[in-house]
């Protein structure tokens, strides 16, 4: 006998004689015969007796026999039966082998397993009933549960079996009819006749319904905190899963997901609607989130290990509706402990449960989302009605407060007034805000765009509410800059002015910030009361990055101004020592000559009462130097007009007093240029003599109210009194009388004497106010003007919708500008013939070249 | 090999006595001796690793065991050489391949 050569096996020599002894393919090697009909066995063995032989057979494996029988002789029966052609009659007569064996065995030990108690459980009779019970029933209920486990993986042992037996019939039958599978039709039967299977012999309790009470019951008993036997659970609900509702196994039709997973669903969403309003009325928001964040994790872990995965998504959404949409809002605005009590309190980890929950069901987070925003606004509108209110209070003794501070705090340059206070106040406690938020969205709002914006809109919303917004940040500038830097690291100003510049960013007028920024940064510069200028220069490219460069052009302008005048000054001196000017009493001369359309000249010198500023007439001395001064520079720049700005000026004054001893005494006096002319006017009088108001008015030709103020600082302030007044009083009469003050005391030999209430940047009053507002307007006016015109020019024609929707885009980075005047703008450029309106098209305009 | 439930090899019986002892991922190729030997299943050729395959003889017991080495040889093999089949084994052998599923 050949045997193959693979090494791998071998023939053994027979163990017993053949029992045929007919080799027949060793006999004809050559030719293709019939195979012999089911070889070696039987063939008058007819269909009962191999049936009789299988079934009991069948039994044995259902009877855990399994292991004496031989899975060869038990398919190779089945085999036979099948080639007998009887497949079908084996089909069916297994089928109803199980049928019985499923009805008469485990049914029996599945119903008898259920204790009455888990039938009465059905329905219950009253809650109490089940609190007293839930111990027994919770026992008898795990002994059903074990005990169907134990039919089902016997079940599904036993016909993993038997099909495996019956493979060959199931190929034959399963192939060329619409019959299940045996396995198939054996879980049906299962289905039919175990699980639904009344409880007791006419009872419409079925034992699925058992089943399902129980391990809600179960599943119940988890969630007020007992533990349950998980494993026993999972294997029911394994079984539900293995089981479907037809024989065409459907997964959508699994007993689990058409019975159970319905009635899990319904009774959570129960249970967690009687939760929400549970824990609403403890009415906690903390809490609330905390347990809800805690049902979510259980109801995971439920899923995924005592129920199925797929209901995770599904218990979810139960969890999402009932637990979280229903109440977010509700929570979120929670009296005393909800969003608004956390902001306050900076529980950053609440505010971060009450983010991750409102995530899950609202992409927006608008629940949560509208809580910030109005905490925000809240605080951002209470920052701006103290800051309102706190200089209304203190704005009657305004003037007296500032001659007082004068007289404190003179030499520490620290004059400044409540108003100007305030205002920085503002732009620190706004600061603050943010600050506090932003660090709230960082660390519990996981940097969430959605809020990002809600937040930014809410400071931009408040902070635009202010009117003032605009001439606070300003100032907060001018502040930091004129004191603020002196002994600070570069990186500490930087912060500094990166801070404000977060807060323009929310400026919606930035027209205006720039107005008042403009004049601020003139008084610093002409006052030479800026600290730093590379602190100046900075800020200018911080705020060029941010608002762009048209933005910066005229501050930055200024600053030229600034460096040529530095250098006229300096050829202008040299020009003086080249000519050999000999007046001795020389008058050092220090100009700056400003670009009148770039500074803001107006908001400086402020037309008083609606005159222009007057000629101021300097003395003889001053007025020789102005006028050499203005050949020289006029020489240089043919064509330019000089106009001379007295009340800009300051001056250093060397002043001699005459001691009543006889003693002489001097004083470097620092004064404004007006102070200059007045006190030069004293020169020429007498001592002893006196001049009145009016006289001195006339001989100067400064306008009332500067002469005012400087007389007051003159005569009036305590420290600097260089004058002395008749009658003595606080407020200068045109009547009063001034004489020189021989007697002029100061423990320093440098005086500085400061022009009452003018010299700082300071808060504007309410018809300052009225005046930048006119004269915001009016620019305004022009660059709307201008910005249609642009547009009309590229477009040639345009409707009205769009042309305004371009010119809010194209100025909204300056300032919003309001929609009325956009239309008189338009009107005003049709009367002047600049636009048309189509007459073929209504609403829409032409550009006229 | 009696003891061998997980053993490496299995051997297969035919009718007429003749034992073959072949890998078990080989013979396993045969969905009818996988389920035979398929420890879940408590018959007891799983038990005894030992299969009397009543049906077979000999010869064609040894032209399917060839097959299922070859198969195994070949296994991730693409354009594979066609196993020799005698003619006359041709109709026994499709038979056995019908009754042992393979």
């Amino acid at each position: 006998m050949a045997i193959p050569l693979d090494p791998r096996f071998r023939v053994s020599k027979p163990v017993h004689n053949p029992h045929t002894g007919n080799m027949a393919a060793m006999r004809a090697r050559h030719k293709i015969r019939a195979p012999r009909r089911s070889a070696a066995s039987a063939p008058t063995e007819d269909f009962d007796t191999i049936w009789g032989e299988l079934s009991s057979s069948l039994t044995e494996i259902h009877t855990k026999n399994g292991s004496s029988l031989s899975f060869e002789e038990l398919y190779r029966n089945a085999y036979r039966m099948v080639l007998m052609m009887r497949g079908d009659d084996l089909y069916e007569r297994t089928k109803s082998l199980e049928e019985n064996w499923l009805r008469n065995h485990v049914q029996k030990q599945v119903t008898d397993s259920i204790l009455p108690i888990l039938v009465r459980a059905q329905n219950p009779t009253s809650m109490a009933d089940v609190q007293d019970q839930s111990n027994e029933r919770r026992a008898a209920g795990e002994r059903f549960l074990a005990v169907l486990k134990d039919a089902w993986s016997d079940h599904l042992l036993c016909m993993g079996m038997i099909t495996d037996v019956l493979m060959y019939m199931d190929r034959i039958i399963s192939a060329d009819r619409t019959k299940p599978s045996i396995f198939v039709a054996s879980m049906a039967l299962f289905r039919d006749h175990v699980l639904r299977a009344p409880v007791r012999p006419g009872s419409n309790v079925t034992v699925a319904d058992v089943l399902e009470s129980t391990v809600l019951f179960m599943i119940q008993l988890e969630r007020a905190g007992h533990i349950i036997e998980r494993p026993l659970i999972r294997h029911c609900i394994q079984m539900l899963e293995g089981l479907y509702e037809t024989i065409a196994e459907e997964e959508s039709t699994k007993l689990y997901l058409t019975t159970f997973e319905i009635a899990f669903l319904n009774t959570s969403r129960d249970f967690y609607r009687e939760e929400g309003i549970r824990l609403l009325e403890v009415g906690d928001a903390a809490t609330f989130c905390r347990i809800a964040s805690q049902r979510i994790a259980e109801e995971q872990e439920r899923c995924r290990y005592t129920l199925a995965a797929i209901t995770e998504p599904k218990i979810a959404e139960v969890l999402n509706q009932e637990l979280i949409r229903e109440n977010i809002e509700e929570v979120v605005r929670l009296e005393g402990t909800g969003v608004r009590y956390m902001l306050d309190q900076k529980q950053l980890d609440g505010l971060w449960n009450v983010y991750i929950l409102n995530a899950r069901v609202d992409e927006k987070k608008r629940a949560l989302t509208g809580e910030v925003s109005k905490r925000i606004v809240e605080l951002g509108l209470e920052i701006n009605a103290s800051s309102l209110a706190q200089p209304q209070a203190p704005s009657a003794p305004e003037k007296d407060a500032g001659g007082e501070k004068k007289e404190k705090g003179k030499e520490k340059e620290k004059a400044v007034n409540p108003q100007t206070a305030s205002a920085i106040k503002w732009v620190d406690d706004i600061l603050a805000l943010k600050r506090q938020f932003d660090d709230v969205w960082e660390k519990s709002f996981m940097s969430d765009q959605n809020l990002h914006k809600s937040i930014e809109d809410s400071f931009n919303d408040f902070i635009n509410k202010n009117s003032r917004s605009s001439e606070y940040l300003s100032l907060f500038f001018d502040e930091n800059l004129k004191k603020g830097i002196k002994g600070k690291t570069e990186n500490e100003v930087d912060a500094l002015l990166d801070n404000g510049i977060t807060l323009l960013r929310y400026i919606r007028d930035k027209d205006l910030f720039e107005t008042y920024y403009k004049k601020h940064l003139a008084r610093r510069l002409l006052m030479k009361r800026s600290a730093s200028m590379d602190a100046e220069r900075q800020m200018i490219s911080k705020m060029k990055m941010e608002v762009g460069n048209q933005f910066t052009q005229r501050i930055e302008a200024m600053f030229k101004d600034m460096a040529v005048s530095e250098d006229l000054t300096a050829s202008y001196k040299e020009h003086i020592a080249r000519h050999g000017d000999l007046d001795q009493k020389r008058i050092d001369l220090d100009v700056h000559i400003l670009t009148s359309t770039m500074w803001p000249l107006e908001a400086m010198l402020k037309a008083r009462n609606g005159e222009m500023q007057m000629r101021c007439i300097f003395p003889r001395e001053v007025e020789s130097i102005k006028q050499s001064f203005e050949k020289f520079y006029l020489d240089k720049h043919s064509g330019r007009k000089l106009s001379w700005q007295a009340p800009m000026g300051s001056v250093d004054l060397r002043a001699t007093f005459q001691r009543s001893n006889g003693k002489t005494s001097r004083f470097e006096l620092n004064v404004s240029t007006y102070m200059m002319v007045i006190l030069l006017l004293f020169n020429n009088i007498p001592d002893g003599e006196s001049l009145t108001f009016e006289e001195i008015q006339e001989r100067t030709g400064i306008p009332e109210y500067d002469l005012i103020r400087n007389l007051q600082s003159l005569a009036v302030a305590p420290k600097t009194r260089v004058l002395k007044k008749e009658p003595m009083s606080k407020d200068v009469n045109p009547t009063d009388r001034f004489f020189f003050n021989n007697n002029f005391q100061s423990p320093f030999v440098k005086v500085r004497i400061g022009v009452v209430a003018g010299g700082a940047n300071k808060v504007e009053n309410q018809d300052q106010r009225k005046e930048t507002e006119k004269k915001m307007s009016d620019e305004r006016g022009g660059s709307i003007e201008a910005a249609i015109v642009r547009i009309m020019k590229q477009r040639k024609k345009l409707g009205h919708v769009g042309l305004m929707n371009e010119v809010l885009t194209q100025l909204s980075a300056r300032f919003v500008p309001d929609v009325n005047m956009v239309k008189k703008r338009i009107e005003s450029l049709i009367d002047r013939e600049y636009l048309e309106r189509l007459e073929d098209e209504p609403a829409t305009y032409g550009y006229i070249a | 090999m009696a003891d061998s439930t997980q053993s490496e090899f299995v051997t297969l019986v035919s009718c007429d006595g003749f034992e073959f002892i072949i890998p078990r991922s080989a013979a396993c190729i045969s969905g009818t001796i996988r389920r035979m030997l398929d420890p879940a299943s408590k018959f007891s050729e799983s038990l005894s690793g030992r299969c009397v395959l009543e049906n077979l003889s000999g010869v064609v017991l040894e032209k399917v065991c060839e097959y299922f080495m070859y198969n195994e040889k070949h296994k991730d093999q693409a354009n594979v050489p066609d196993m020799e089949i005698p003619a006359e084994l041709c109709l026994e052998l499709l038979m056995a391949a019908d009754y042992l599923d393979t």
